[in-house]
Formats: structure tokens, C-alpha cells, sequence
């Protein structure tokens, strides 16, 4: 197989407009290593979950502190991984190991507005679309790829858009996607500390 | 005694360990005031301060303690002070134990049992079911937080589609409850009110024996009978949320009270209620509500029509927010065999700018003026129409 092959993803929005922070998944010709699984921290700082989205290999393992003065209960109902935090400040839980594929949604059942994504990947390459709304892979082997796209706020059906590619060593691959429908409207930023459920 | 011994340390120890949390704010006035004699004290006054009752002034001492019990039990007390000198100064708001199992499937219930607010505002959000908008409610959450509160059950069955992939949350809400039974008398007796005062569990409103509201219970069971209230509300994203709500408190309006001098109120009303809230700062509130309460005494059967509505559009700059309402309200004494009908309808304009400084301070500033055609004025010697007008100045500091 040759090697340096590289690959850029563009994810165009429907009216043309880069799509930040756009998840790509990149699975590559059969024998492809996966990638080494990590250890993540997914924090709650201000009834917020930091980062909102996390993106890493099967078989990583994450920490969910709480920063806050007030308690969390850290639920997912996934079928990726299901599990709750019962009540808790600091870091009273050691770490989760997450070992199937698949898009986890994370919530606090005291503060419905916390929302969080954990993407699990078996894919040997992953990323995130820049402000440009492309994200670059340098160094692949050449061969049949296939790219998985994803993004929290994306209205398409299926929710995961797949598209396949073949490289070879002489070129820089290009995939474009554009997407079909507008983006869902961004979070709201943090409210304040003070307010409440009523 | 040893068996005791052990349970009450391992429920220390359990308690110790699930941290409850204890929040503390005080709030200063300085009020300047032209308005009729206030109806806490005797007139007709719309607004808790009056000519008599100005300069720098008890905003609220509000303390609040939340408990988690186990994993999915929390038991919160609100307890507030407004003024000295009130009987029961330092007295509850609310008192609930709350079970929040988890989620499965995404689904969610929730059981509170206490005593609370039902969820029909959507500008008092804050600790304290204070409003973070403005300082004054409008008339329709004035109203809630004088006459209303569950004290009872209530059960909300979530349906939570922003964690399946959806944008839309879902919840379906219902309320049993009891000691509400007088509930319509203030708006009935009195006309609508403007201000931030919420009525105590234990205290009471207005001056014993004092003019047109004179030191009225709220909360006491009179007929042995429960009221409910069922509700929806539909949320997109974190950006909209519209509440419908029907409430019924089922009184039997021919029951008498003799130890709280009144009647059970039987009193319905219908509110409909949305949020909207952008990305750069903008929120927009509008809610309308609606409905009757009748009274039986042996002369007859008398009954009131009510309704308000207010429209609030607010835009927060970083730490600075600056808001906008008014509020239209009416209320007419539709059956009575005490004719003339009494009569109260009119509007309101508000206008605030806030400053949070840090996570303590909050200043605020606040002009609101009070046009309004209140019939029963003539009773205690006073022109029907009143402008009211109140300027505030609020320190806020939470500890």
C-alpha cells in the first residue's frame, strides 16, 4: 500500500454556509489499525457540560467531574451505553469505559437544559470540521474508504450521513457534503447560576 | 437502641454524603412612590408600597435549603421574610419532598409532594420563584404568587426527545390539592395587584380588620374537597416553551369558614403561556389567563369573571438586561345581588434595567405605572381611577 494520501471533508451547509464542528468518522481498506483508545473528561461547569461533544476511539474511558456547587445526576438512556451518576459533586465515580460504537446522549435529571454528546468510533481516523467547515487527514494508505458525518444539530434522515471514497497516493481526495436541510438554532449560552425549574 | 444507633450513623453518614445545598439573598429597596393607600394596608393600592410606605424598604430575606435524599429524593424548603413586623415575619413559601427516578426509554416521571408552585409562570424562574425579567411580577403571576399553591400532589410525565435526537421536549402535568379552598377572594374582593410579594403558607394578607382586604388566608382547607389542575407543555430546543394549564380547585362555594371569616371560592381558570428566547440575548414572554370564581352566601349566588395577559420583551447584554411589559387586566362582578357590579380593569407598562455584578450583586432599577378603573374605590372614599406610579431601586446580594 502506498502511503501520504490525504483527504478533505467540506460540509456545506444548505445555503452554502461552512458547517462547524461537524463529526467525521473515517474507516479505512480492511486491516486499517483502529485508533488508540483515550481517557476523556467530560466536566459540568455552570450547569453546563464541558465539552458538549467528545469524540473518541471504542474502548476510551471517561470522567465526568462535577465543578458546580450544586449536585448532578448524569443520565444516558442510549442504547450505546446506558447508565446514571446518582447524585454527586466532585468526582466521587471512577472512569467509564465506553466499548460499543454508537452516538451517546448525555442529560442531568435536575437540569433538563444540560445536554451532551459522546460519539463512540470503531473508525481508525475521526475528527472535527474547522471554522472553514473542513477537516483534513494527511498520511492515509491508499484504497476504499468510507466516511460517516454527523453533527448534534443535523436535521437529515438517516441522522449519519455515509459516503465513500477510493485514494490513491498520487492525489488529495476531496468529499463534499452538503447537506439538505438548515441546521437546528445553536444552545442558548449558559443561564445564569440562579435560576431554576418551575 | 444499638440497632437506632447504627441506622441514625449510616443515615448521617448518607446524607453527609449526598451534600445539601443552602442559599441565602438579601434585598434592599429604596422605593419612591405616588400611589393610593396600598390594599396590604387598608386602600385599594395596586402595589406593596404606598405614600406611607416608601423610601428604603425590606425587598426580601429569602433562605432556601435543598436536601437529596438517596439517590432520587430532594427535599427543598423556600423560606422568605418581606417586611418586619408581619406576623409570621420569617415564614415558608414552599416545602416539598420531590422524587425524580431516571429516565428509561425517554421517559421521565416526577412526583413532588408539599407544598409549591404549580408551573403556570414562565418569567419567575429564578431561586425564590423570583423574576429574573423584572422586579415586579406581572399581574397574572402577581395573582399566582398571592392566591395559589399547591399543596398536595402533583405527577409530570416527560416525554424527553432532545435525547433521542428530536427537537422537541414534551410534559404532561397534574395536581391534586387541598388548603387552596379561598383562592379568587383577592382578585374578586379586590381587583388585580402588582408587585413581588408571594403569600406565605402560614401568613396572611393585608391589615386584620383593616379595609377591602383585611388580612385574608389563603391557604385553608374548608370544604374537605380537592382541586386538580392538568397541564401540558411543549418545549423546542432550549429556545421555546409553550404551557397550557387548566386549573379547577373544585371549592364548594357555599362553604364557610368561621375561624378565617370566608368562603370557599370556587374558582377555574384557563392559562396559556410562551417563552421564547434567542441566541443573542433577546426574550420574549407572553401569557394570557383567564377564568371565574363564585361565592355562595345565603343572599345569592355571586360570581366574577376575570382575565389578564402581558406581553415582555427583555435583551441581556453580558451582565446588563434591560426589560419591557404591559400587562392588560379586567375583572367584573358578572352575578351579584349586590348590584352595581363591581368592576376592575386597566393596564400597565414596566420598565426595568438589571446589572449583575459578579456572582453576589445585582442591581436594579425599575419604573412602573398603574392606570386602572377599580369601582370599589368609591367604598373607601376615593376617585375610581388611579394612576399609580413607583420607581425602585433593588440591591440584591446572595450569599
Amino acid at each position: 500500500m502506498a502511503a501520504g494520501g490525504s483527504l478533505d471533508v467540506h460540509v456545506v451547509a444548505h445555503d452554502g454556509k461552512a458547517v462547524v464542528g461537524a463529526v467525521v468518522m473515517l474507516h479505512g481498506p480492511a486491516g486499517s489499525p483502529p485508533a488508540k483508545p483515550g481517557a476523556f473528561v467530560v466536566d459540568q461547569v455552570d450547569k453546563v457540560f464541558q465539552p458538549d461533544l467528545t469524540v473518541m476511539p471504542v474502548g476510551s474511558t471517561v470522567t465526568f467531574p462535577n465543578s458546580d456547587k450544586v449536585s448532578h445526576q448524569v443520565y444516558s438512556f442510549s442504547p450505546t451505553r446506558k447508565f446514571q451518576l446518582p447524585l454527586y459533586r466532585g468526582t466521587p465515580y471512577p472512569p467509564m469505559k465506553f466499548d460499543m460504537a454508537g452516538i451517546v446522549t448525555l442529560g442531568c435529571n435536575i437540569h433538563d437544559d444540560m445536554i451532551a454528546y459522546l460519539v463512540v468510533t470503531d473508525a481508525a481516523w475521526f475528527g472535527r470540521t474547522g471554522k472553514d467547515g473542513i477537516w483534513t487527514s494527511a498520511e492515509l494508505p491508499a484504497g476504499n474508504y468510507r466516511a460517516e458525518i454527523w453533527h448534534p444539530r443535523l436535521r437529515e434522515d438517516p441522522p449519519v450521513i455515509e459516503t465513500k471514497v477510493a485514494l490513491d497516493a498520487s492525489r488529495a481526495g476531496r468529499i463534499e457534503v452538503a447537506l439538505s436541510k438548515s441546521l437546528r438554532p445553536e444552545p442558548l449560552d449558559a443561564r445564569p447560576k440562579s435560576w431554576s425549574d418551575y | 437502641m444499638r440497632v437506632a444507633a447504627i441506622i441514625v450513623l449510616s443515615l448521617a453518614s448518607h446524607l453527609a454524603q449526598a451534600e445539601s445545598s443552602f442559599d441565602l439573598s438579601v434585598d434592599a429597596r429604596a422605593i419612591a412612590v405616588d400611589a393610593p393607600t396600598s390594599y396590604l394596608y387598608g386602600g385599594l393600592g395596586k402595589l406593596r408600597f404606598d405614600d406611607d410606605h416608601d423610601g428604603i424598604q425590606v425587598g426580601r430575606v429569602n433562605a432556601a435549603w435543598s436536601q437529596p435524599i438517596g439517590e432520587t429524593f430532594q427535599a427543598r424548603v423556600d423560606a422568605s421574610l418581606w417586611r418586619f413586623g408581619d406576623d409570621n415575619a420569617f415564614d415558608l413559601t414552599e416545602a416539598y419532598l420531590e422524587y425524580r427516578p431516571y429516565p428509561a426509554n425517554g421517559w421521565r416521571s416526577r412526583l413532588k409532594v408539599g407544598a409549591f408552585y404549580a408551573p403556570i409562570s414562565l418569567e419567575n424562574r429564578e431561586a425564590g420563584w423570583t423574576n429574573p425579567y423584572l422586579v415586579t411580577s406581572s399581574a397574572i403571576n402577581t395573582w399566582v404568587g398571592e392566591e395559589l399553591r399547591t399543596i398536595g400532589a402533583e405527577y409530570s410525565l416527560g416525554w424527553l426527545g432532545t435525547r433521542t435526537g428530536h427537537p422537541f421536549d414534551a410534559e404532561f402535568v397534574a395536581g391534586v390539592y387541598g388548603w387552596n379552598d379561598p383562592a379568587g377572594v383577592l382578585v374578586a374582593t379586590r381587583g388585580w395587584a402588582m408587585h413581588d410579594r408571594q403569600t406565605t403558607l402560614f401568613g396572611e394578607v393585608g391589615e386584620a380588620g383593616n379595609g377591602p382586604v383585611p388580612g385574608r388566608t389563603l391557604f385553608k382547607e374548608i370544604d374537605d374537597r380537592a382541586g386538580y389542575y392538568a397541564g401540558v407543555s411543549l418545549k423546542y430546543l432550549d429556545r421555546a416553551e409553550l404551557r397550557v394549564l387548566h386549573y379547577d380547585n373544585n371549592a364548594d362555594s357555599e362553604a364557610f369558614d368561621a375561624g378565617i371569616n370566608d368562603f370557599a371560592w370556587l374558582t377555574k381558570f384557563d392559562s396559556v403561556g410562551l417563552r421564547v428566547e434567542t441566541a443573542n440575548g433577546w426574550t420574549f414572554i407572553s401569557q394570557w389567563l383567564g377564568g371565574d370564581t363564585a361565592a355562595e352566601p345565603e343572599t345569592g349566588y355571586e360570581k366574577w369573571d376575570f382575565y389578564s395577559m402581558f406581553a415582555l420583551v427583555s435583551k441581556a447584554f453580558g451582565p446588563h438586561r434591560f426589560s419591557l411589559r404591559g400587562d392588560w387586566f379586567d375583572m367584573e362582578h358578572v352575578v351579584t345581588s349586590w348590584p352595581p357590579a363591581e368592576t376592575d380593569d386597566g393596564s400597565a407598562w414596566t420598565a426595568g434595567y438589571s446589572f449583575d455584578y459578579g456572582e453576589h450583586w445585582r442591581f436594579s432599577v425599575e419604573a412602573l405605572e398603574i392606570s386602572s378603573d377599580t369601582t370599589k374605590r368609591a367604598w373607601i372614599g376615593e376617585p375610581p381611577r388611579a394612576t399609580e406610579q413607583q420607581l425602585q431601586l433593588q440591591v440584591r446580594y446572595s450569599f
